[in-house]
Formats: structure tokens, sequence, C-alpha cells
């Protein structure tokens, strides 16, 4: 009678291991036929000879954060499904807490599946990065929120402008008639990215105040955000700044968003998203403060392949609105207090150099027309 | 003081109920430290089970047709599926430690290691990423009570009591809060209550009087296991964003110490957990506390560090158990298998 049992609870089990496989293949059977969208490209896929070309090294948090990571890797998708080449993205090991070794051998296990170029995320990566790319000499590395190293001419850093559309956010959310806002950051205040970030938001909604006469306070954090994912805590904080009077708050910070979107669901009030266009994450979006993630991780990949590294191997690419690199998204406009002419028009100015953003996050301070309680 | 209350309810009541799901374990004789295991696996379940009905297009015409009663139904419904499927997970345990007659603890362990561990594994199937969210959507907007869902004006003044109890809350909190008082008056008032606690006490002497020592313990661990993962689900729902990752925050574990401070009786825990509840919050939310209506944000002005805030709830927890833990009593019989042949 018992092995009988044994044998029904073993079958039992290769059944719903069977079943839950086949519901995860699903999806990614169908997208093979779909159009160039990156959401549709599966983000896993099997190469005939084991071998792949591309390979992506996430940054802390997961793949699918819905925000960096993932607007990287979109990039990534994008391009092997264009150019027909296989791809396959790495995890660096225990998660939030990474190590150097941890990413190195990340990006080892990369160049040993017969990685041409590495696309690798975030500015943690350096140190792995660096020996990485000194003992593989003939693959390619992408530095995504980086910089270059002396010597090494198979890396180019690049980044980002992120005061620029920072502040673009900034100027956009107080236009909108709102004057109490917040920023909640990831990384702890050590993400340059982040930094440059929350400096740019607050000199545009500061500009911004100025123009209109008004005054602006802000509630400036970085608590619970030093892993860039989601926390009861965070939901609370931010509950906490919503229920004061707070109206939007700018989710800096991958997988954060889910917290303060839910947050603001709850209080009918307004998040500004990150990185990519958050608008199909929550209705309670505005505007997002974007990169053009996947665009330059197509760009440095096309140099990458038709022989133009030169341009960008061993040097820093430093991308703003005058590469296009940066803004609001105009596609999924939905301010009405700021229109998309006047929108472009400001970005104009911007690439102009009519209008002066600092990126030196030290600087941050109040403003005669803006408050900034830090709460730390 | 609105938002205080709400807050630290919804921190207090998971904490509660999970508790509660120690003490009925407990109470019939065994120990039950999977309860952080059967949290993640409840959370995971309700999560899962909210994703697929969304996926399959159940109440999204409710939910596009503003039917909130519907949706209040679902919630219920995502509740009932996560304590089912903790009541079964749980049955591991019982089975190990009443059949087998292993041991408690380390049965509760390995079921401690093995959840998030499988937790994580099907979310990996199923969801390509390390956590399971909502198929749309997001918690607050499907299930949360607010003002408007009741039909009153967005700026409409309910009162004190209106506001705190009516609006931006959850239905899964009342539920649970109506749960505890139940199955605490169970376990008090009642012929199966008072031979469930005799089985924790003195099993070979309710043996003699006719009770199945076996299946009370069953019992016990079945409500224990159902109890916690629902306390799983509501954990997830109201401070989670109704998603799941393999990860309760250690909730699981703190309830066996709320329990134990709440000296394994009703009363108590849901004392304790309040306290647990109110400093949670104080910790997170400090910064923009105004706890008597006046404006000043009084906390935030003394200028303590963070730190200590944060710290608070753990400090507290420790200072309580120091001082009670003196007049504390386990269930006499807790931990030893049933053996009828020892009289």
């Amino acid at each position: 009678m018992k092995k009988y049992l044994a044998l029904f609870l073993c079958l039992c089990m290769m059944v719903a291991l069977c079943s839950t496989m086949a519901l995860a293949e699903e999806p990614a059977e169908e997208a093979e036929e779909a159009a160039l969208i990156a959401d549709d490209i599966p983000d896993e896929m099997t190469s005939a000879d084991g071998k792949y070309e591309l390979a992506f090294v996430t940054d802390v948090g997961q793949l699918k954060d819905k925000s960096f990571n993932q607007g990287t890797f979109d990039g990534v998708k994008l391009f092997a499904a264009a150019n027909d080449l296989s791809y396959k993205y790495y995890q660096p090991a225990n998660g939030d807490q990474a190590t150097d070794d941890d990413r190195y051998d990340a990006m080892k296990a990369a160049a040993d599946n017969g990685a041409k170029v590495i696309v690798c995320a975030g500015f943690m990566q350096g140190n792995a990065l660096a020996k990485a790319a000194a003992e593989f000499t003939d693959v390619k590395f992408v530095f995504v929120d980086g910089w270059s190293f002396e010597g090494l001419d198979n890396i180019a850093g690049i980044a980002f402008k992120e005061e620029q559309c920072g502040y673009l956010a900034g100027y956009a959310t107080v236009k909108e008639g709102f004057t109490k806002l917040g920023f909640c950051g990831g990384g702890g205040g050590t993400n340059p990215a982040c930094c440059r970030y929350g400096y740019g938001f607050v000199q545009g909604a500061a500009a911004a105040a100025e123009e209109m006469g008004v005054h602006v306070e802000m509630n400036y954090s970085w608590l619970y955000g030093s892993s860039f994912s989601a926390s009861p805590e965070l939901q609370t904080l931010a509950n906490g700044w919503y229920e004061d009077g707070t109206e939007a708050i700018f989710a800096c910070g991958g997988s954060m968003f889910a917290s303060i979107s839910a947050a603001a669901s709850a209080n009918d009030c307004a998040v500004i998203g990150v990185d990519v266009d958050q608008s199909f994450e929550s209705e309670t979006v505005i505007t997002s403060a974007m990169k053009g993630l996947s665009d330059s991780v197509i760009w440095a990949l096309t140099k990458a392949y038709d022989g133009t590294w030169d341009e960008i191997g061993g040097k820093d690419s430093s991308l703003g609105a005058a590469e296009n690199a940066v803004g609001l998204p105009v596609a999924t406009w939905s301010l009405t207090g700021w229109t998309v002419e006047e929108y472009e028009a400001m970005l104009a100015a911007i690439i102009a150099g009519d209008i002066e953003i600092d990126d030196d996050y030290a600087n941050l301070a109040s403003t005669d027309f803006l408050t900034l309680n830090i709460v730390e | 003081m609105t938002f205080l209350i709400q807050q630290t309810l919804i921190y207090a009541v998971p904490l509660m109920i999970v508790a509660l799901a120690g003490v009925f374990s407990e109470r019939s004789g065994i120990i039950n430290l999977a309860l952080e295991g059967i949290m993640i696996f409840g959370a995971f379940m309700g999560v899962l089970f909210v994703n697929l009905a969304q996926t399959a297009g159940w109440f999204v015409e409710a939910k596009a047709a503003g039917n909130w009663m519907a949706l209040q139904g679902f919630e219920l419904l995502a509740m009932l599926v996560a304590a089912l499927m903790g009541a079964i997970f749980s049955l591991l345990l019982s089975f190990a430690s009443v059949n087998l007659r292993a041991d408690q603890t380390i049965g509760g362990t390995a079921l401690n290691l093995l959840a998030p561990a499988l937790v994580l594994f099907f979310i990996r199937l199923i969801a390509n990423q390390n956590t399971l969210q909502m198929a749309k959507g997001d918690a607050a907007s499907w299930f949360m009570i607010k003002k408007t869902t009741l039909g009153f004006e967005k700026n409409a003044d309910l009162g004190f009591l209106g506001n705190t109890l009516l609006h931006k809350v959850y239905l899964a909190t009342y539920v649970c809060i109506l749960i505890f008082i139940v199955l605490s008056i169970i376990l008090y008032k009642t012929r199966f209550g008072l031979r469930l606690r005799s089985c924790g006490e003195n099993p070979q002497a309710a043996d003699s009087l006719g009770i199945n020592v076996h299946k009370m313990r069953y019992a016990g661990v079945s409500i224990s296991g159902a109890l916690a993962g629902m306390g799983g689900f509501v954990y997830s729902l109201t401070t989670a964003n109704c998603t799941s990752n393999g990860d309760v925050a250690g909730f699981g574990f703190l309830a066996l110490a709320v329990m134990i401070f709440g000296n394994w009786r009703p009363l108590n825990i849901a004392g304790a957990s309040l306290l647990f509840g109110l400093f949670k919050c104080v910790a997170a939310a400090y910064s923009s506390l105004d706890i008597n209506g006046d404006g000043v944000k009084m906390l935030a002005k003394i200028g303590i560090s963070s730190h200590v805030y944060r710290m608070l709830p753990y400090i507290i927890t420790l200072l309580v158990l120091a001082f009670t833990s003196k007049g504390s009593r386990a269930p006499k019989a807790e931990g030893i298998p049933y053996d009828k042949g020892m009289r």
C-alpha cells in the first residue's frame, strides 16, 4: 500500500512540474514570429552550438525590474534579434550582496560561453570589469552607467546625463501644479546615476517654482533603497509622506517603484518613474525621467560589430539630450500643465546650452523657491 | 493619529494571526517552528491564485465596472486558497511529528528551509524572475477599501472613526481580527478547545478519557497551518503590494517571539503584536508622524538618529521578553512525541 502511495506521489510531482514548465514556455514559443518588440523576445534562448555571442551581466536587483536592468537587456535582445545573434543573461551570484568576485565569475562564465561582447550594467561592476577585461582581451565590454579604464581599449564606458532628464521631470511636475514633492533614491546615496537624477530633479523643480512664483517643499531620502528593492518599510515611508501632504514622489531606483506606486495608489497621488517609461506599470505615473538605455546599448553594440569600436573603446561616452539619450516619454504624455511643444522647446534649449544644469550633486541644497527636507 | 493606527494594524495583524497559529499548534503539543515557512508558502499560493485568476480574466469585468463587492470576494477567496494550501503544507510537519515521531524542532526547521527554496524555484519557472506579482494593476487599486469605493465623496469627512476604519483599509485586516476572536473563544470556551489544550498538557490523561491524541494534534497543526498560510498572504497583500518573493521579512519568527511573550494566551498576543506593530510603524514613518495633530512632527524634531528608531521594535521585543519570560509557561507536553505505552 505504502509503495503505491509513494509511486502516486512521485507521479503527482512529475505532472505538476511538467505542467508548470509548459506554462513557462508557452509565451516564448508564440513570440518567435512576432515583430521586434523587446517584451516579445524571450529572455532565454538556446543556441545550436551552445555558444552565446552577446552576454548581459545584470546589476543588483532583478532582471525584470521594469527599469534599469530590463531596459538595458532590451537593447541586447533587440540587437540580437535584428542581427540574428545568440544572447544570454547572467546574474551574479548572491543577489544584492554580490561581491566583485561574483561579478567576475559571471563575466568569466559569459566569456567561457563564447561571448564576443559583454554588456555590464551598473557602476558597481567596475572592479570586476577591470579584472575580466584584462584577462579576456578578445572580448569587448560595454559598461553601462560606467567609465573607461586606462589601457583597456576593450571597455567602452557609457554614462548618461541623468541630471538633464531629472531636471525635465522636476520642471514638469511643478508645472503640473504639484508643490509638495518627494524623492526616494536607490543605492543609499552612493550611486552616481541616482544622485544626478535627484539633483537634476531638485534643480528642475526649483526652476519651475521660480518661474511660477510658488514655493516647493521636497522630502529627499535614500532610506530603504540600498538594495533597489521593494519593501514594507519603504511603502510605509511613502504612505507617511503622502498622508502628510506630499503629492508626487520621484521613485528613483528599480524595483523600489513597486512600493512607492502602491502607496501612491492607496492615497490617489502621483509617482514619477525612472530610467524607462513606467506609465504602463501603474496609473499613478504622471511622467518618467528616461534615459535611452536600450538605444544606447544598440548604438554601442553596432559600433562593436561594424568596425567602428575604436570610437568608443577605451573612452568615456557621456550621453545626454544632444545624443537624444535622455528625456521624458512623449508617446504617453499625460501632463496638462505643460505641453509636449513646451517640453521640446526646453529640450532644444538644453541641447543648445541655453539652460545649464549642474551635474555636481555635492552642491545639493535648498534655494529661495525650494525647501529641501533631507530625511535620513 | 489615523495614519498611525492604520499602519500599526497593517503590521500587527499578520503577526497576531500567525502567533495564534503557533498557539494552536503548541497547545496541541507540537512545536511549530515552521511558521515562517508556511507563511512564505501561503503568501506564494495566494499571490499565484490572484495572478492566475487575473490572467484567466476572472473579476476583470468586476474591476472595470467598479464592483467592489466582487473584488472583496476575490480577496477573501485568495485568503481561503492561501489558508488551504498552508494547511496542506503543514501536513508535512504533522505527519513527521505525529506519525513518524520525528524531532519537531528539526521537522519545523526543515520546512523553513524548504519553503523559500521551493517557492523561488516555482516563481522562477513561472515568472522568469525573483518576484511574482499581480498580473494586472496593484493591490491598492484592486483590493483596498477607500471612501470613494464606498460611494462617499473624495473629500467627505467621515469623522475620526470613519476615517480610521473605513478609509484606506483592507477587508483582510478585519477578517483576521474576527477570526482571531472566534478562534480564541473556541480554544477556551468549547469542548474541542479543552480537548486540544489537554493534549498539549497531558496527552496520556487525555487518551485515558477517550480523546484521540493523534487526531487532536493533526487538528491543531492543520489549523495552525491554515492561519499561518493566510497570515502570509495578508502580509504580502497589505505590506508588499501583493507580491511574493520567497521572503516575509522574518515575520514568522517574530510571531514565535510574540507568542512566547504573549505567554501562549490570545489576549496577551494581541497586545504584544500591537506593541511591535506600533514601533515598526514609528521606525519607518517617524519623519512624517504627527501624533497629536498639531502640525508639529515631534519625532523628527527631537533629533534622534533614524537608526535608533529602526532598532526600537527589536529592542522593545528583547526588553519585554527579558522581563516577562520568568512568568511564561509553555504547554507541558509540547515537543514530546506521544507514546501510548509511556504513562
